[in-house]
């Protein structure tokens, strides 16, 4: 009996290895149910094609005459998740960068070092190198949004549904060029 | 023949190794005495000697208690350096498989201690405070997603409703981390949802309801978030319709670790065993009212399994005891004005319940243990009953529960946030006891610019002594 055990328990301990596999980041892997990295791209990607591609968009670039600068302001969370406003924010950004249909000023995160660059050089840098002040690209639209979530749970069964509302607004004019939703819903059973 | 007897003695130089009949508390007398008095450059002088604990089976107290003893010294980045080694401990912990099965035929203790699940979070609690109180919110943020991810793990491990599963006051730390880094809607987030837990799981599991403080905290973080819409909502649920946001100059936000957490120790009832039907054994006590069946392996040759005669087995198990707080309130007071120290975490009732909540599965290993060494015994005495009845002696003596615990754990928690005025500011201590009259009394003193948050985390040490 207790040969049986030892060889038992030697068997399991080779099964508790940790193991590591490299998977492509564009895989999509759904674990815990709650979101993640997949909820952030596809949200990202569908909702910048949408308003990059909305008839009101193209009438507000004809009527502005250039090509808009966007500016991505927030995105409200008003779920009980902690979710990564940061990393979420970044991939609209990248999405309208790649897009080639609108600007990309820098948002709040990065402006403030910019101007501690600029101050730096206005004491260090040499006067014809220096970068000047007053010279920052206006933004014409404002990217920002709120989500929330809805969770229906019985017994070991769960389904949660995200809502990613987003809104892009003229900032001269508080004008709504576009207005968009995006939804999500998952069922989760244990 | 010759390999059964090496065995035997193998069996029993094995089990020689765990003769001991003292609880792990005990066996660390002179660290906790010398703790418990809060002479705590002696404790971390007993720790710095003890090098074999910290590679043994106990490491991860071993390291949470440097961590602890380092951070009430003040020596924080030394305090960070044991408990994040004690972190990694726990993300890299696997079970061991022997280890198990060995322990299953001697002693608890032969399996690595891997701390329980509040022991985990707690953990990264004291790292946290640790960077707060360095200004390092930015590490303190880590610790932060660290817990949220530990928290994550807690909660879908346990499907039961009515098991700890979800911590309050670790939500209502991370909230007060995002704040630091004015992250006010993941505040409000973190905050939010300490609010569901003690009104959902801690008002009726431990007693706890919601801190008054946190209410404040959640109406601050939805008004400076933008929410209007849950900021008025809040204001009418806590009836706090004339509560109005107002900026202060400074902030402190001062953590009370108030007495001791409870230290395992062990109790022990006695068992018979009545043969049932189809090799099944019940393990029976009639003061208790238990009744445990197990179904034992029938050898072959025999057609009788070795448990067949009616015996009485010693079954010891790990229980808590209670080390009483010895004050129960306290409040700051500052410029006329007090402020409450409001009860977030009851670490007490928390260590009990959460080995309440696995006491059937305790009963089983413990039954599990004894019923497999005393199978051993019945093997080992069809060779030579001498040698029998020595294992027999000795498997009385290794039978232990396991008493290992984090002993340096504060009873309870309280939090409050206090408004500071730039440059200097006293603020006043005054811990209550209704035990000999007892007020304590402690002065702190700030010096802070415009805009600066403090974190200060005061521990008391002492504890009610119990006279059996």
């Amino acid at each position: 009996m207790t040969g049986m055990a030892i060889v038992a328990s030697l068997v399991l301990s080779a099964c508790s290895q940790r193991t590591v596999t490299r998977v492509d980041p564009d895989q999509q892997i759904d674990l815990s149910g709650r979101w993640n990295d997949v909820d952030s791209k596809k949200v990202a990607n569908k909702t910048v094609q949408q308003f990059l591609n909305s008839t009101r968009y193209e009438q507000y670039t004809a009527d502005n005459g250039k090509t808009p600068a966007i500016i991505v302001g927030y995105i409200n969370n008003k779920t009980s998740e902690h979710i990564d406003a940061d990393n979420f924010i970044k991939k609209f950004e990248i999405e309208i960068f790649n897009s080639g249909l609108a600007d990309l000023v820098e948002s709040r995160e990065f402006r403030e070092r910019l101007r501690e660059e600029r101050a730096d050089q206005q004491e260090f840098a040499s006067p014809e190198s220096t970068a000047k002040w007053g010279k920052e690209y206006g933004a014409d639209l404002m990217l920002f949004g709120t989500m929330t979530s809805e969770t229906d749970t019985y017994n070991n069964k769960k389904v949660v549904n995200y809502i990613v509302t987003l809104y892009l607004t003229d900032i001269e004019t508080n004008k709504r060029v576009w207005y968009g939703q995006e939804e999500i819903k998952k069922f989760i059973e244990n | 023949m010759h390999k059964l007897i090496q065995f035997k003695y193998l069996y029993i130089i094995y089990l020689l190794l765990f003769t001991s009949c003292t609880t792990y508390y005990e066996v660390n007398r002179e660290f906790n005495a010398a703790f418990e008095r809060g002479n705590l450059e002696e404790a971390a002088a007993i720790m710095a000697k003890n090098k074999k604990a910290a590679k043994g089976k106990a490491r991860f107290l071993y390291l949470a208690n440097r961590g602890v003893v380092l951070s009430m010294l003040g020596n924080y980045e030394e305090s960070n350096q044991y408990l994040e080694e004690a972190y990694i401990f726990t993300e890299d912990y696997q079970v061991n498989y022997l280890n198990e099965a060995a322990a299953l035929l001697t002693n608890p203790n032969a399996v690595v201690y891997k701390g329980e699940d509040h022991e985990r979070l707690l953990l990264l609690y004291y790292k946290a405070i640790n960077y707060l109180q360095m200004g390092k919110y930015d590490e303190a943020l880590v610790e932060c997603k660290r817990l949220n991810i530990r928290l994550q793990q807690l909660s879908d491990k346990y499907k039961s409703d009515k098991k700890y599963d979800e911590d309050a006051f670790i939500h209502v730390l991370m909230g007060i981390i995002y704040e630091a880094q004015r992250d006010y809607n993941n505040a409000f987030i973190a905050y939010r949802n300490a609010l569901d837990i003690y009104r959902n799981d801690y008002q009726a599991m431990f007693q706890v309801s919601v801190p008054d403080q946190l209410k404040e905290d959640i109406l601050r973080t939805a008004y400076l978030t933008g929410f209007n819409e849950e900021y008025n909502q809040y204001k009418r649920e806590f009836g706090m319709e004339d509560y109005a946001y107002k900026a202060n100059e400074g902030t402190l936000v001062f953590f009370w670790n108030n007495g001791l957490g409870p230290y395992k120790s062990e109790w022990s009832i006695n068992f018979a065993v009545v043969e049932g039907q189809g090799g099944v054994f019940n393990f029976t006590n009639e003061e208790y009212g238990f009744t445990f069946p197990f179904s034992v392996p029938v050898s072959e040759e025999e057609n009788r399994s070795s448990l067949s005669d009616l015996e009485v087995f010693r079954v010891a198990f790990p229980k808590y005891v209670e080390r009483d707080k010895f004050y129960n309130s306290a409040s700051l007071y500052i410029d006329g004005d007090n402020y409450n120290l409001d009860l977030a975490e009851d670490v007490n009732a928390l260590a009990f319940k959460t080995l309440r909540q696995r006491m059937l599965l305790e009963f089983g290993r413990s039954l599990l243990r004894v019923a497999l060494k005393k199978a051993a015994e019945k093997q080992i005495e069809k060779e030579s009953e001498g040698i029998a009845v020595a294992v027999s002696f000795l498997n009385a003596l290794t039978e232990k529960a396991d008493t290992r615990n984090w002993q340096t754990l504060p009873h309870s928690i309280h939090y409050t946030r206090v408004p500071l005025k730039e440059g200097q500011n006293e603020v006043k201590l005054k811990l209550q006891s209704p035990y000999n009259n007892g007020t304590e009394e402690r002065v702190f003193n700030y010096d802070i610019n415009s805009g600066e948050t403090v974190f200060q985390p005061f521990y008391s040490l002492e504890y009610k002594h119990k006279i059996n």
